[in-house]
């Protein structure tokens, strides 16, 4: 028998985003999972993973760093508690990958950035919102300078977790600051609502440009390519609509889920895991 | 509070007429208007005067509309007339962060309302946290309560007292409530908290003021009423009328009724185009449970897309949107009118 080639990979958090994330691990061939670590033992979705008959740890990072060294570890928990994270995985030689809306490591977004980022051991995902925003608006800003952006992300209130209540204002800056990276334009406004309709809408994210002299034939053929790189990953992804006039362009996004786990809503689950578990196969790709 | 048995049972009336009020003028109130306002309101003994653009702290933009001023004119221009009425804001998160509030504070904010919609109070955690280590009094509110069953509100309001809250209670955003059902989720609320409650309501069905005094008799303390009802929709309770009815009621405002008539008579010559009125789409949207802000987009999408406008409220109504999701209404515009020909 061949030796197992797979990077050894430890998911840290065991909330919603956590616990999609291990299935999706568990299923790539490329990803074995070695370690689930939530925070004491009381966790209600510790408990459901070890259910599911994966190795679970209820110290946190320290149980990370005791299990490693890990090729690669997802950071599913929260934005306060990330640098610490960070820290303590640096000298271990694993790529972290934050889920979290901290910002702080080089900030991907496949569908724009499809290289993967080997100098780099310490990845961000800027957000839900971000990794449906940004592939958009880089696919507008190709062809205009935007004055004024504007996002505004609605997911399900079943799809936010605590963590992700907790974060508001971290996803909104996180998300802010990666749109002015990828698209130059400095006047950014991003907002987030949480419905509590029933049944539960899907994820979507509107998003509006404000810009002179685009021509929006391209802007049209190159808001469709973009839309299929990121369906390449996250199949959910969807245009609903496309407006262009008199200096402005209005684009909804729709993301369903692709994963098995998650209900059909929860496409802001979907899209930011499909690109997390994306990363950590090509950084066994890159080796 | 200290009430002696001789002493008539108090209320306290929050005026959000400078702020719920700007969803009716699409946010576009000016100095002079609000400062106008401000200082009559302070002279009737207002207690608390709210301001800011109609969804509160941070939400100036394209989706919910754009305010003439920005936060900070609109906070400073209102405090520099108060004397002794406490300034309120408004704050959803979400729609702003921390970093309004503080700057809120900073420009004299005596109050912060945090606000949810009905089932989420727990994104009102870090916000209240953040008003009170600020020294302001932290107040916690769920929009669009009719979404949700009494239990579950009196469940989020205790939830949001533990994280702080000095007052909570609901908005009828929509404008939606029976004065029983009102009755029934402030006694429920009531039962769960042991802070001051409030309550917010709008005139869709013409019954503001009576849910309002439903709210009194069921145990409410803050009371949330606007001059002529200037607000979003079909309107809010109407101040002026809320004050003769309380006082009627045996109820104590400490706001003298004349000052009060002379400061909605200010309201209506210098803030509005004209009083709020219950129109047709006004009783449609009440009853299709929409969020009263939607008013303006609704009328604007349905004439940009040739849909009428009631029909147009219905179909928000039956997918439940809420606050912030204005987004959608030209989306739904444009399905209704593929569905309808």
């Amino acid at each position: 028998m061949a030796a197992d080639t797979r990077r050894r990979v430890a998911v840290l958090g065991a909330g919603l985003i956590g616990i999609d994330l291990v299935d999706r691990v568990h299923r790539s061939a490329k990803l074995d999972l070695v370690l689930v670590a939530g925070r004491g033992q009381n966790s209600l979705g510790l408990h459901r993973v070890a259910e599911l008959g994966y190795p679970t740890a209820a110290g946190g990072i320290g149980s990370v760093v005791e299990a490693g060294p890990f090729d690669v570890v997802f950071d599913a928990t929260n934005a306060d508690s990330h640098a610490e994270h960070w820290a303590a995985l640096r000298p271990t030689g694993a790529t972290l990958i934050d889920l979290t809306p901290t910002g702080l490591g080089t900030v991907v977004v496949p569908g724009v950035s499809p290289h993967y980022p080997v100098a780099s051991r310490h990845l961000n995902l800027v957000s839900c919102g971000g990794q449906a925003a940004i592939p958009v608006l880089h696919a507008v800003s190709r062809h205009c300078a935007p004055t004024y952006v504007e996002v505004v992300a609605t997911g399900a209130a079943a799809s936010a977790g605590r963590a992700t209540r907790r974060n508001l204002d971290q996803y909104i800056d996180t998300t802010s600051a990666a749109i002015r990276a990828f698209t130059g334009t400095e006047d950014v406004k991003v907002m987030v609502n949480l419905s509590p309709a029933r049944p539960a809408p899907p994820f979507r994210v509107a998003i509006t440009a404000l810009a002179d002299g685009f021509s929006p034939a391209h802007i049209r053929t190159s808001i469709a390519a973009i839309a299929d790189t990121v369906r390449g990953y996250a199949p959910g992804f969807e245009v609903t609509s496309l407006a262009m006039g008199s200096g402005r362009i209005s684009v909804a996004v729709q993301v369903t889920t692709s994963g098995r786990r998650l209900p059909h809503h929860a496409g802001s689950v979907d899209i930011i895991n499909a690109a997390a578990v994306l990363l950590a196969e090509q950084s066994a790709a890159a080796l | 509070m200290d009430t002696t048995a001789h002493e008539r049972p108090r209320v306290l009336l929050h005026d959000p007429t400078l702020r719920d009020g700007q969803h009716a003028v699409g946010h576009q109130l000016d100095a002079g208007q609000l400062r106008a306002y401000a200082i009559a309101a302070n002279a009737a003994g207002v207690p608390v005067v709210e301001v800011g653009h109609g969804n509160g702290l941070g939400a100036s933009s394209l989706q919910i509309g754009r305010a003439a001023l920005d936060d900070a004119t609109m906070l400073t221009t209102v405090r520099e007339t108060l004397t002794s009425s406490r300034m309120g804001v408004f704050m959803a998160p979400g729609w702003g962060t921390a970093k309004d509030i503080a700057a809120a504070v900073r420009h004299g904010a005596d109050i912060v309302r945090i606000a949810a919609h009905c089932t989420e109070a727990d994104v009102t955690e870090r916000h209240l946290d953040v008003v009170r280590e600020l020294g302001a009094e932290a107040q916690g509110v769920l929009l669009m309560s009719h979404m949700a069953e009494p239990r579950k509100l009196a469940e989020q309001c205790a939830l949001m007292v533990r994280f702080g809250a000095q007052a909570v209670g609901i908005m009828d955003s929509a404008g939606y409530y029976l004065p029983a059902d009102v009755t029934e989720r402030v006694a429920a609320i009531a039962s769960a908290v042991d802070v001051p409650l409030i309550f917010h309501g709008h005139n869709n069905l013409g019954l503001a003021v009576a849910n309002s005094l439903a709210a009194v008799d069921a145990g409410a303390s803050v009371i949330d009423a606007t001059a002529r009802g200037f607000g979003a929709g079909a309107g809010n309770t109407q101040l002026e009328v809320l004050v003769a009815v309380l006082d009627r009621r045996g109820v104590s405002t400490g706001i003298g009724l004349r000052e009060v008539l002379a400061a909605a008579d200010i309201a209506a010559a210098r803030v509005m185009k004209a009083p709020p009125s219950i129109d047709s789409t006004a009783v449609a949207s009440g009853l299709a449970g929409v969020f009263s802000g939607f008013k303006r987009p609704v009328l604007e999408a349905a004439r940009a897309g040739g849909v009428d406008p009631i029909d147009l409220f219905l179909a928000l109504g039956e997918r439940q949107v809420v606050a912030g999701q204005e987004d959608l209404i030209t989306d739904v515009a444009r399905r209704l009118k593929v569905a309808t020909g």
